[in-house]
């Protein structure tokens, strides 16, 4: 089957909004790695009495939808209110794009997580909000519902395929994954997994067991 | 989509050369007839036939009787690694593939491990080229089919299958080779007794013919069973239908390619190095994978743009109607960079911004200017975009 761009998609990647950097940026985020494929850089310019975003721009290592998915949040988070702007979902992004084929809703997640990354990096430079990034069950699973299983475009945790999450007394974690081994996805699911636990600063090792 | 089409993506599937269609037309419409005796519409198909079998034949240097047509070099694929392991399984269960092989050809031989059959898969270095050592140390009592892809389809890498025969040869038993020729054939000479290749498989519509037309050559002695069964009007190995138009279309896209064959390879060595020369001068942080131009298929060039990806080179260029391959992982059906180039000894990023140009005799000087001053501007706009890399003005 034909996977095909929305209209949308294609016009932001032709010519996207708020590309670049801003000169002394309140806050920024990078999200994904040329390691592991895509990656984004967000740049914040907030007005600190009313916590207005003014200016918003980003640089994109990746793909077409990487790219416009970068550009509609941008549009989507410029003006609006730091409370605001972390209420923009990846699903909201999306669908202002028109729809993503599945295999590319990763790319909304990235942009989505971009933002918000940038904006708990702002709350924690000017409003002095500490960053959890403790290991935990309830954390955990943040990062994996950022995980999408490129078959349906739906994370892994919202589809069920997560089973099982252990953290032992040394930090190591277990997942059990109801996915088969032969399935196609499978790599990328493990990759992307990979990629999410290296947030967590105090994990020693991640298995990812499948039942 | 805008201007003339420039289409540099051969490797995947080709434009159907006007003499090929005009050759397969009468087939396709008044002599629609199957090959036969006595009567004068199924003699004259016949001779037909036999004039094909002959053509494709002689251009590797093969026995008429030696060649099959197929639906496809994936069917041949099959025909040949399935049948050569089903009929020699007394003497081992054993093979040696590659990490660098076709998919298709892959795919055959995991369907087969299922079945019981154990393969050794050898690696090969940055350019492609398969390490006989690991050939050499692979070979057991038991190991009774080797099979390589011929050129790299990735990496445009020629292997060297005169060595890869010695080395078979030196065991005390028979190892058939079996080579996927599909993007080698009418690229580079091949002569199958030289070469000493037992079978090999080709796919049609990367020349310019029809597509869902293959070729299988088996040597004759070989031993191999019919994995297919039916009524077999010509060949004992693809029973079936016979695509008539399908097979005259064949030797003649076949006759074309080996028509000035030195000549041709020329031109396709000129219009390589001059795509090769344009890119590096004008555009900074490309690299090249695989071996030289001049070293690699006369048609096929592969680079990675440093700091960008490549399907969104490759989504640049269709804007502008000039078509090519990217090995990124973001236009694979599973999000993984290209195993071919991982596999090589490269980064993930490396594969992200790679992107192959695949030639044939359609393609101009005019196309390949055209082709780099697109990625020109491409590769300027999308740096402009990137947080990777020097930034360029």
């Amino acid at each position: 089957m034909a996977i095909k761009y929305s209209e949308l998609v294609i016009e932001h990647f032709k010519n996207p909004h708020n590309v670049g950097t801003i000169d002394k940026p309140d806050a920024s985020a990078t999200e994904g790695s040329p390691a592991c494929g895509d990656q984004l850089t967000v740049y914040l310019k907030v007005n600190p009495e009313t916590q207005i975003i003014e200016d918003i721009k980003f640089q994109s290592y990746g793909c077409a939808s990487n790219i416009a998915t970068a550009s509609i949040i941008t549009d989507l988070a410029m003006g609006r209110t730091i409370e605001e702007a972390k209420q923009i979902t990846w699903k909201q992004a999306a669908d202002e794009l028109g729809g993503l084929p599945p295999i590319k809703m990763h790319c909304s997640v990235l942009a989505v997580d971009a933002l918000r990354s940038a904006i708990k990096n702002w709350e924690h430079k000017y409003l002095g909000k500490e960053i959890d990034d403790s290991l935990n069950k309830k954390n955990i699973v943040k990062e994996l519902q950022k995980v999408i299983y490129g078959q349906i475009g739906v994370d892994i945790v919202s589809l069920r395929l997560l089973k099982y999450i252990g953290v032992d007394e040394k930090n190591n974690v277990l997942l059990e994954l109801a996915i088969k081994k032969d399935d196609p996805f499978l790599a990328d699911v493990k990759h992307e997994i990979n990629e999410r636990m290296e947030k967590f600063p105090k994990i020693a090792s991640v298995k990812i067991s499948l039942v | 989509m805008s201007g003339k089409e420039v289409y540099l993506d051969s490797c995947k599937t080709s434009r159907l050369a006007p003499e090929v269609l005009d050759a397969m037309m009468p087939y396709l419409t008044d002599k629609y007839w199957y090959p036969g005796s006595f009567t004068s519409i199924g003699t004259e198909i016949a001779e037909v036939i036999e004039q094909a079998q002959e053509t494709v034949a002689h251009s590797m240097n093969a026995k008429p009787e030696e060649i099959t047509f197929t639906s496809g070099g994936t069917d041949a694929n099959n025909i040949a690694i399935l049948g050569i392991l089903q009929a020699n399984k007394e003497r081992g269960r054993h093979f040696i593939c590659s990490n660098v092989s076709h998919p298709s050809v892959l795919a055959v031989f995991q369907g087969m491990e299922k079945q019981g059959f154990e393969g050794t898969y050898i690696s090969a270095d940055r350019d492609g080229y398969l390490d006989l050592d690991e050939l050499k140390a692979a070979i057991r009592p038991d190991t009774i089919l080797a099979a390589f892809t011929h050129v790299n389809h990735i990496l445009g890498t020629i292997q060297d299958v005169k060595a890869i025969r010695n080395i078979l040869d030196q065991a005390d038993h028979k190892i058939y080779l079996f080579m996927d020729s599909c993007e080698a054939y009418t690229k580079i000479p091949l002569d199958v007794r030289e070469l000493g290749i037992d079978s090999l498989s080709i796919s049609v519509h990367k020349f310019n013919g029809p597509k869902g037309m293959g070729i299988l050559y088996v040597k004759k002695g070989t031993k191999i069973v019919p994995t297919q069964f039916g009524i077999t009007r010509l060949y004992k190995l693809k029973p079936g239908a016979i695509n008539v138009p399908g097979i005259v279309g064949t030797a003649k896209a076949v006759e074309i390619a080996f028509t000035d064959f030195d000549k041709k390879t020329e031109r396709f060595r000129e219009l390589q190095k001059f795509l090769y020369d344009e890119i590096m001068t004008r555009i900074p942080d490309a690299v090249l994978n695989g071996p030289p131009p001049g070293e690699r298929s006369p048609t096929h060039l592969n680079v990675t743009f440093r700091y960008i990806e490549g399907e969104a080179i490759m989504m640049m260029l269709d804007f502008d109607n000039i078509h090519v391959e990217t090995g990124s992982a973001c236009s694979s059906q599973n999000l993984r960079p290209n195993y071919i180039l991982m596999n090589t000894g490269r980064t993930h990023e490396e594969s992200h911004g790679s992107v192959r140009f695949t030639l044939d005799r359609f393609v101009t000087k005019e196309d390949i200017l055209k082709t780099v001053d697109a990625l020109e501007k491409t590769a300027k706009e999308l740096r402009r975009r990137s947080p990777l890399g020097k930034k360029e003005q």
